[in-house]
C-alpha cells in the first residue's frame, strides 16, 4: 500500500510538473503589472500572408511571431536558448539523437498540442521544398535532412545525420502549426499549395496558435488586431497568466514621418527610431514629453552593419590582382574613417562593434579583434600603397599601376541614404591618398544582382547579424553563394565550395574548416573557439571592411511598464510582459 | 448616337490589347524580377530561388508569360495571382476599391463644386481684386507638390493621417465613428483636390471669358435678354470643355496621388500599387494598369456621350 501511495505521489508530481506553465524571469518582469488594456504598435505595410512558411515578408513574420511558438525559443533579452513547446530534452551520447518531451499546452481553440503537430509541420512546411519560407537548408547536415519521429503524443525524437551545433538555434526559428486545423486543407497532389494556406482572406478563427496572442481582426491596409490567447502557457512570477494586455494592435503606417508623428501623439506605444530623428525626440523627452528615448547596445540583427568589399575576381585583372593582396585591403582599412562615418552619418549613434558578431553576443564574440582592427591612419595607408609600387607615375594626382594605368575602381552602393553617405566619405578618404574611387549608386535589387553575379569591382552592402554565426555561413564562409568577394571559390554546379577547396587561399581554407567544425561541434566552448578563429582571420585578412553597427534606438511611451535598460546597456522587454501603468 | 456609342465601345477592345502589350513589356524592362529581393537573404538558397522562379513561371520567356496571362483572362476570367500575397489579384484590388473610389469621387465632387463657381465668379469680375486673389491661390495650388502640401497641412493641424483614429478602425459604423471620419477625410480631399481644383478653376474662367466675348452673347444682349439669362447661356456653353476634362479626372485621381496617399496613410490602391511595382509583383501591376486604362477609356466615353447630350451641335455632327 505504501509503495502504491509513493507511486501515485510520484505520478501525480510528474503530471503536475508536466502541466506546470513556464514562469518568465525577473529580467522581463521587474515591475508588478496591471492587467488588461491594449498595446498599439505599427508596421510599415500590410502583411502579405499570415502563413509563416508561405511568405518571406517581414511584417508577416512579426505578426505570426505573436501567435506561433517553436519547440525551443531564444530569451528576448539574453538570446539564451530555453524550452518553449518542448518542456525538456535529452541529447544522446553520440550527439545524433535528441528526445523532446512536450509541454502540456493547448492550441488557442482548446485542442491539445501533440507530437503530431510537430511532425506535420516539419513534413509539410519546414522540410517541404515548395513552401516558400521553408528551412530545408538549416536542417540539412552534410547533405542529409534531420528526421523527426513520434514516440508518443508528448514525446518525439530528432535524428541528426551528424552532430549539429546550431540545431537548437535553428529550431528556435521553427514555429509549429496545428495539424488538426490544416491537415485536411493541404492538397496532397500539390505540395506547393501550402503557400496558399492562411492567406490574408482566411477567416481568422481558422488561424490558431500557441503564442501569447491570437488573430482577432484584419482591416485591409489599416490595422491588424490580436487578442489575448487564454490558453497561453507562460505565467509571471506572481502567478498571473500572460500576456498582460487583452489586445495587441498593429497599425499599418507606411511613411516613417507619419509613424513618428503617431508615436509623438501617443497613438503608438513604442517604435524603433532612426538616428536622424534621435536628437529631436530626445529633446522632446527632456522637455517633458510623454515618452522615453533609449539608445542601447546593439543586440538585434538590424540595422544591418555596413561593410565594403573588393572583388578578388574582378574582370580588370590588374585590379583583381591588387584586391587579392592582404596589404592592399589593410591599406584600405587604414583609409576608412569609421569615426567620421559614425559621427556624420549615424549622428554618433553607432558602435564599431565586432561585426559580423556583436560584442553583446557573449556566446561567440571574440574581443581579440579589437586589437587587430586597423584605425584611421591615412599616412600609413599611403605608405603601404607606395611599398606595393602603386605610386603616381604621371603627376596627375592619382596612383598608377606599374603598367602606367591609373589605380581606379567603381564602388557600387544602394540608394539608402546612410549607405550613400558612407560610400561618399570612404571615396573622399581614398581621394586624399591618391586612389580614384568612383561611386555608382543604384537600386538595391540591382546592386544585389550585380554583386551576386560578380559584376563589380568594389561593393558596399550590409547583412544582418545573427546570434549564431552558422546561420550566416552562406555569406561569411568561402565558397558559398553569398561570399561574393571571391566567387572563384564556389563550384557553380553545386553552389558550394569545390571538394578540393580549389582557389581558396590558406586563410580562406582555415575559415572554411572553422565553420565546418563549428557546425558539428555540440560543445558551446568548442564552437566559440572555432568562430573566434574565423573572426580573427577576418580582422587580419579583411576580406570585408566592417564599418560600424547602428545602435538600438527605441522610443517608448512612459505609460508602458516592464520596459527597461539593463546594466549592460541592452533593452529588456517582451510584448507578453509589458503592461500599461 | 447608338452607332457612335457602339463604335466607341468596340474601339476599347483593340486599345486594351495595345495597352496590355505595352504595359507588360514596360514592366519587363524594370531590372530584376520578383525573386531579386530574395537574392541577399542568406536563408534562401540559390536552388530555392530557382524553385520559386519555376513555381511562379518566371523561368519562362516574357512573351510566353504574356500569352499565358491573356489566355487565362479569356478562358477563365483570371487576371493572375499575386506573387507576394498568394491570392488572385482581382480580390486584392477589390478589397481596396471601396475607399479608393469613395475618396476619388468625393475629391472630384469637391473640385467641381468649388472650382466651377469660383471660375465663374472670377470671370465675371475679371482683373479685379478677387480675381487676382483667386488666380494667385490657383497658381499656388497648381505649383505646390501634393505630398508637400499634405505634410504642411498635417503639421499645421497636428494630424497623423489615415481615415480614422486607431480606436475606430474596424469598429461598426456609429455616429461617433462617422464624426471621426469627417474629422480625418477632409484632409485627403482638400490635398488631392487642390491641384486639380486650381486647374479646373482656371479653365472655367478662361472658357467663361471666351464665351462672354463671343458674338452670340452680344446678339443675346442686343435682343434685350436679361443679363441673368445671358449668363445662363454663357455658363452652359463654357461648361462643354469641362466635361471632356472630367473624363480624364478619374484615372488621375486613382494613379496620380501615390506619394500623397503614402504620406496621408490612406488605405487606397495607390500605395498598394507602388509596393507591387517595387516588388515586381507583375500580374498585380498589370491588372492595376489595365484597370486604369479601362476607366480612362470609360471616362472618355462617358464624357463624349454627355457632351453629345448637352450640345446639339456635336450630336448633329
Amino acid at each position: 500500500m505504501k509503495k502504491l501511495v509513493c507511486l501515485f505521489t510520484l505520478v501525480f508530481f510528474a503530471i503536475s510538473l508536466m502541466a506546470a506553465p513556464a514562469v518568465v524571469d525577473e529580467l522581463l518582469t521587474p515591475e508588478q503589472p496591471k492587467l488588461g488594456g491594449a498595446l498599439t504598435l505599427s508596421v510599415t505595410s500590410s502583411p502579405q500572408s499570415f502563413n509563416f512558411y508561405g511568405t518571406l515578408d517581414g511584417v508577416a513574420y512579426t505578426i505570426a511571431g505573436q501567435f506561433l511558438n517553436g519547440l525551443v525559443e531564444m530569451h528576448p533579452v539574453t538570446n539564451a536558448l530555453q524550452p518553449a513547446l518542448a518542456e525538456s530534452w535529452e541529447v544522446s551520447a553520440d550527439n545524433k539523437e535528441v528526445t523532446f518531451y512536450l509541454r502540456d499546452v493547448k492550441w488557442s481553440d482548446g485542442e491539445p498540442f501533440t507530437a503530431d503537430d510537430v511532425i506535420f509541420t516539419f513534413e509539410n512546411f519546414l522540410l517541404n521544398k515548395f513552401a516558400e519560407g521553408n528551412s530545408i537548408a538549416r536542417f540539412t547536415i552534410n547533405g542529409e535532412v534531420v528526421k523527426f519521429e513520434k514516440v508518443n503524443d508528448k514525446t518525439l525524437k530528432a535524428h541528426l545525420p551528424a552532430p549539429y551545433g546550431p540545431f537548437f538555434t535553428v529550431l528556435s526559428h521553427a514555429s509549429i502549426y496545428p495539424s488538426h486545423i490544416l491537415k485536411d486543407k493541404i492538397d496532397e497532389s500539390d505540395p506547393g499549395s501550402v503557400n496558399e494556406l492562411w492567406t490574408t482572406d482566411t477567416p481568422l478563427n481558422e488561424i490558431v496558435g500557441t503564442g501569447p496572442f491570437v488573430l482577432d481582426q484584419y482591416v485591409v491596409d489599416q490595422k491588424v488586431t490580436l487578442r489575448k490567447n487564454e490558453h497561453y502557457w507562460k505565467v509571471d512570477r506572481w502567478g498571473n497568466q500572460l500576456p498582460y494586455f487583452d489586445q495587441l494592435e498593429y497599425l499599418v503606417v507606411k511613411d516613417a514621418q507619419v509613424q513618428s508623428a503617431k508615436f509623438r501623439s501617443g497613438e503608438i506605444d513604442y517604435m524603433t527610431i532612426e538616428a536622424v530623428d534621435f536628437p529631436v525626440l530626445k529633446q522632446m523627452e527632456l522637455d517633458g514629453g510623454p515618452f522615453i528615448v533609449y539608445k542601447a547596445q546593439p543586440t538585434n540583427p538590424t540595422p544591418s552593419p555596413i561593410h565594403i568589399t573588393f572583388n578578388f575576381d574582378a574582370k580588370n585583372e590588374e585590379l583583381a590582382e591588387v584586391f587579392r593582396l592582404k596589404n592592399f585591403r589593410a591599406a584600405m582599412e587604414y583609409a576608412l574613417d569609421r569615426e567620421r562615418i559614425i559621427e556624420e552619418v549615424f549622428n554618433t549613434l553607432a558602435v564599431l562593434g565586432g561585426v559580423p558578431v556583436l560584442p553583446a553576443n557573449k556566446a561567440f564574440y571574440n574581443p581579440a579583434i579589437e586589437e587587430l582592427r586597423r584605425g584611421f591612419e591615412p599616412d600609413k595607408a599611403a605608405a603601404m600603397l607606395d611599398e606595393m609600387g602603386l605610386v603616381d607615375q604621371n603627376g596627375d594626382g592619382w596612383r598608377d599601376f606599374e603598367s602606367g594605368n591609373t589605380l581606379e575602381f567603381v564602388l557600387i552602393s544602394s540608394t539608402y541614404q546612410a549607405y550613400q553617405d558612407t560610400a561618399y566619405i570612404f571615396s573622399e578618404s581614398l581621394k586624399a591618398i591618391g586612389v580614384k574611387c568612383e561611386l555608382q549608386i543604384m537600386d538595391s535589387s540591382l546592386r544585389a544582382q550585380k554583386a551576386l553575379s560578380g559584376d563589380f569591382e568594389a561593393c558596399l552592402w550590409a547583412f544582418g547579424n545573427q546570434p549564431d554565426p552558422q546561420l550566416r555561413k552562406a555569406i561569411w564562409s568561402p565558397g558559398y553563394s553569398l561570399y561574393y568577394c571571391h566567387f572563384a571559390t564556389m563550384d557553380p554546379e553545386t553552389k558550394e565550395p569545390y571538394a578540393d577547396l580549389r582557389n581558396m587561399t590558406d586563410w580562406e581554407k582555415q575559415i572554411h574548416y572553422a565553420f565546418e567544425i563549428g557546425q558539428t561541434a555540440m560543445d558551446p566552448r568548442e564552437r566559440k573557439v572555432q568562430y573566434g578563429i574565423w573572426q580573427e582571420l577576418y580582422a587580419e585578412y579583411v576580406p570585408f571592411l566592417y564599418v560600424c553597427k547602428g545602435m538600438d534606438l527605441m522610443g517608448v511611451s512612459k505609460t508602458l511598464g516592464n520596459f527597461h535598460q539593463t546594466d549592460n546597456g541592452s533593452l529588456a522587454y517582451a510584448v507578453y510582459t509589458m503592461f500599461k501603468k | 448616337m447608338a452607332s457612335f456609342i457602339i463604335r466607341r465601345i468596340l474601339i476599347i477592345i483593340p486599345m486594351m490589347f495595345i495597352v496590355s502589350f505595352i504595359c507588360f513589356f514596360l514592366t519587363e524592362l524594370q531590372p530584376g524580377d520578383f525573386v531579386s529581393q530574395y537574392l541577399e537573404n542568406p536563408r534562401i538558397s540559390p536552388e530555392q530561388i530557382e524553385l520559386i522562379k519555376e513555381r511562379l513561371g518566371l523561368d519562362q520567356p516574357a512573351m510566353t508569360r504574356y500569352l499565358m496571362w491573356l489566355k487565362q483572362i479569356f478562358t477563365k476570367g483570371d487576371f493572375g495571382y499575386s506573387f507576394a500575397f498568394k491570392r488572385p489579384v482581382i480580390d486584392l484590388i477589390w478589397e481596396r476599391m471601396g475607399w479608393t473610389i469613395s475618396i476619388a469621387l468625393s475629391t472630384i465632387l469637391f473640385q467641381w463644386i468649388v472650382a466651377v463657381p469660383l471660375g465663374i465668379f472670377s470671370a465675371l469680375h475679371p482683373y479685379k481684386m478677387w480675381d487676382y486673389i483667386l488666380t494667385f491661390i490657383a497658381f499656388i495650388g497648381i505649383s505646390i507638390p501634393n505630398f508637400f502640401f499634405a505634410l504642411v497641412l498635417m503639421y499645421l493641424t497636428n494630424s497623423s493621417g489615415g481615415l480614422f483614429s486607431s480606436q475606430f478602425i474596424g469598429e461598426p459604423l456609429t455616429w461617433a465613428k462617422f464624426y471621426d471620419l469627417l474629422q480625418h477625410v477632409w484632409l485627403p480631399i482638400a490635398v488631392i483636390g487642390l491641384s486639380g481644383l486650381a486647374g479646373l478653376m482656371r479653365v472655367m474662367r478662361g472658357n467663361m471669358l471666351d464665351m462672354l466675348g463671343a458674338p452670340f452673347v452680344n446678339s443675346l444682349r442686343a435682343r434685350g435678354l436679361p443679363e441673368k439669362k445671358v449668363r445662363k447661356h454663357v455658363i452652359k456653353n463654357a461648361l462643354n470643355p469641362m466635361i471632356s476634362i472630367a473624363g480624364m479626372e478619374l484615372p488621375n485621381i486613382f494613379s496620380g496621388t501615390v506619394i500623397t496617399a503614402i504620406v496621408l496613410n490612406l488605405p487606397t490602391m495607390g500605395p498598394f500599387f507602388y509596393t507591387a511595382l517595387l516588388n515586381h509583383d507583375q500580374y498585380l501591376v498589370m491588372t492595376f494598369l489595365m484597370f486604369i486604362a479601362f476607366i480612362t477609356q470609360i471616362g472618355n466615353l462617358l464624357a463624349d456621350i454627355l457632351l453629345a447630350v448637352l450640345d446639339p451641335r456635336i450630336r448633329m455632327s
